[in-house]
């Protein structure tokens, strides 16, 4: 079953038209990784998902009904942007407006549950203007938590937050994932959201250009042999004698298409180069997203 | 294997959207400050008007003079008698008797309702309640009545300070010499409360197409207010009987009903972020 369906949609701000035709599938229980560039679309499906911005044309059915139908919407958690919460509240009193909004019948466990989901239960007395980047980002997301949502959509919620943090928010939403419930999360960190996804969904101008799951990525991201050496501008050059693609990156040169280390290791002895350090290793998520980028926008 | 969504009757989802709007509505100082206000400016107005009472002034460049006329009887400042209760406040439609009077309450009433929408907006808690609520008459209707209820107590708090403002200054109490009696200011006061959903409801429109911009909701609310303002007196004179209450219920069923749905639709036609 698909938690969100999207076909064809379209949106247009007077003359600039930010979605051109999409079409989106994130399945029951899953962790889609929304990516693409600044201004591709994604917070502009995201709001339309959430029923906040309303698309010109296509189709954008929830849990197989549309969008706009009452009761879907209302397990829905949201955090798009930045917490919605009032300045002058704390945070226990803006987490009861949220709680009374969805009829919670226990709002008071309900809350504690989730501050203590997301480590901020001793800032309840707070008020929400005199909390950290950080910490309003976590409310956020407790907010989002409030009322056990089947779908989470979250707009760069890793925002802000320390490694701490990040790591808590992965816990989270493995756990969510792994209870059924679907998480919908567009991050610029992909080295963050690459440990947690399960599914990605890839846009760009307005387009998605690339659905796949996790292990169709892994099994798409190109392997390479990652050396090191004193002398790293010779050895370069000498591997570009036989390898068609050599690039330097973090301190290694890569040789992509070689799988075996030992054959670059004597190549090299035998050209009079020492090998400091050997490995192999696969491109990541990021890395991944770098090129699929380069070749759309070459072709 | 199909998700089964619990079924969300209107009654449970005007419940929770009142209680929010009642919290939110209650626990913000405007309010106080606003209801502070009304209680106090009858009583500025009274004693004030009291004290400068037969003050001669004279414009130096023309010459001409301006005796200032007070308040001769506390009921003036709640409202003034209609022409055929044969009141004498009526013919003294541009004095200051009769311009600072209750009727100002709409006003503050407008800026009240003006600030709690647009904070809605403006704070971007508007993204979480509407993500939940599909349904944008839940929000019209329970503004609606939240702000009813608001307004209503700031006309109370105003005839409290207008009593209380009346037995400082040492002026006439006397209903018959306004052509009122007690069922009359019973019935005035009804008027002037069941009056309050006609602008709330003119208001609320002005804010949800202003949105998050407070000073814009406001400044068309006094615009397209001061249009219906005129009609106040005719609508609540102090002689006031069951045809003027039934005029204003109508009224304010009328225009509760037919802007509610205005604002529903443009809430719904247009992106709320």
């Amino acid at each position: 079953m698909k938690a969100i369906e999207i076909k064809s949609l379209t949106k247009n701000f007077g003359e600039k038209q930010a979605l051109k035709g999409l079409n989106m599938t994130v399945p029951v229980g899953s962790i889609y990784g929304f990516i693409g560039e600044n201004g591709s679309g994604k917070s502009t499906t995201e709001k339309i998902i959430c029923g906040l911005i309303h698309p010109s044309g296509g189709e954008v059915k929830l849990f197989g009904k549309d969008y706009t139908d009452a009761d879907v919407r209302a397990k829905v958690g949201v955090l798009i942007e930045a917490p919605g919460c009032f300045a002058n509240y704390s945070v226990w009193n803006n987490l009861m407006l949220q709680a009374a909004n969805l009829s919670i019948k226990n709002p008071e466990e309900e809350i504690r549950k989730v501050l203590k989901l997301v480590r901020m239960e001793g800032a309840a007395g707070n008020k929400f203007k005199n909390c950290s980047l950080g910490m309003k980002q976590r409310i956020g997301i407790a907010m989002a938590l409030l009322g056990d949502p089947e779908l989470l959509v979250l707009d760069e919620p890793i925002n802000g937050l320390d490694a701490d943090g990040m790591r808590i928010m992965r816990e989270v939403l493995t756990d969510l994932a792994s209870r059924g419930r679907t998480i919908l999360v567009s991050s610029h960190i992909l080295g963050e959201l690459e440990k947690i996804a399960t599914h990605y969904g890839i846009i760009r101008g307005g387009k998605m250009i690339k659905e796949m799951t996790a292990t169709e990525l892994e099994a798409g991201c190109r392997t390479f042999v990652a050396v090191t050496a004193k002398d790293m501008i010779k050895t370069k050059t000498i591997l570009q004698g036989k390898y068609s693609r050599i690039e330097e990156e973090n301190g290694y040169i890569r040789v992509y298409g070689a799988t075996n280390p030992e054959e670059i290791v004597t190549y090299l002895y035998e050209n009079g180069i020492l090998v400091s350090e050997i490995k192999t290793a696969k491109i990541g998520l990021e890395e991944y997203y770098i090129d699929l980028m380069k070749e759309k926008g070459a072709n | 294997m199909e998700k089964k969504f619990e079924k969300n009757t209107f009654e449970k989802r005007l419940t929770s959207m009142l209680k929010v709007d009642f919290r939110r509505f209650f626990t913000q100082p405007l309010y106080y400050i606003m209801v502070g206000i009304a209680f106090v400016v009858p009583i500025l107005i009274l004693v004030m008007t009291t004290m400068m009472d037969g003050t001669t002034t004279t414009n130096p460049h023309s010459g001409v003079e301006t005796t200032i006329e007070g308040f001769k009887n506390v009921w003036q400042i709640i409202s003034s008698a209609s022409a055929s209760g044969g009141g004498e406040q009526a013919a003294m439609a541009m004095e200051i008797t009769s311009m600072c009077n209750m009727n100002l309450m709409y006003f503050a009433v407008s800026v009240i309702v003006c600030l709690f929408v647009s904070d809605d907006f403006r704070s971007g808690y508007a993204k979480n309640l509407f993500t939940v609520r599909a349904k944008k008459s839940d929000y019209v209707i329970s503004k609606t009545l939240v702000c009813f209820v608001g307004g209503a107590s700031m006309i109370l708090a105003f005839f409290v300070g207008a009593l209380l403002g009346g037995g400082v200054s040492g002026i006439s109490f006397d209903l018959a010499s306004v052509g009122s009696s007690v069922l009359g200011i019973i019935m005035c006061l009804i008027t002037k409360i069941t009056l309050i959903p006609i602008f709330v409801s003119i208001f609320l429109v002005m804010s949800v197409i202003a949105k998050q911009r407070a000073w814009l909701s406001i400044l068309l609310s006094l615009g397209v207010g001061m249009f219906l303002f005129m009609m106040i007196p005719i609508m609540t004179p102090l002689d006031a009987t069951v045809i003027h209450v039934v005029m204003c219920v109508a009224g304010a069923a009328l225009f509760s009903i037919g802007l509610g749905v205005v604002s529903n639709k443009i809430l719904e036609k247009t992106n709320l972020l």
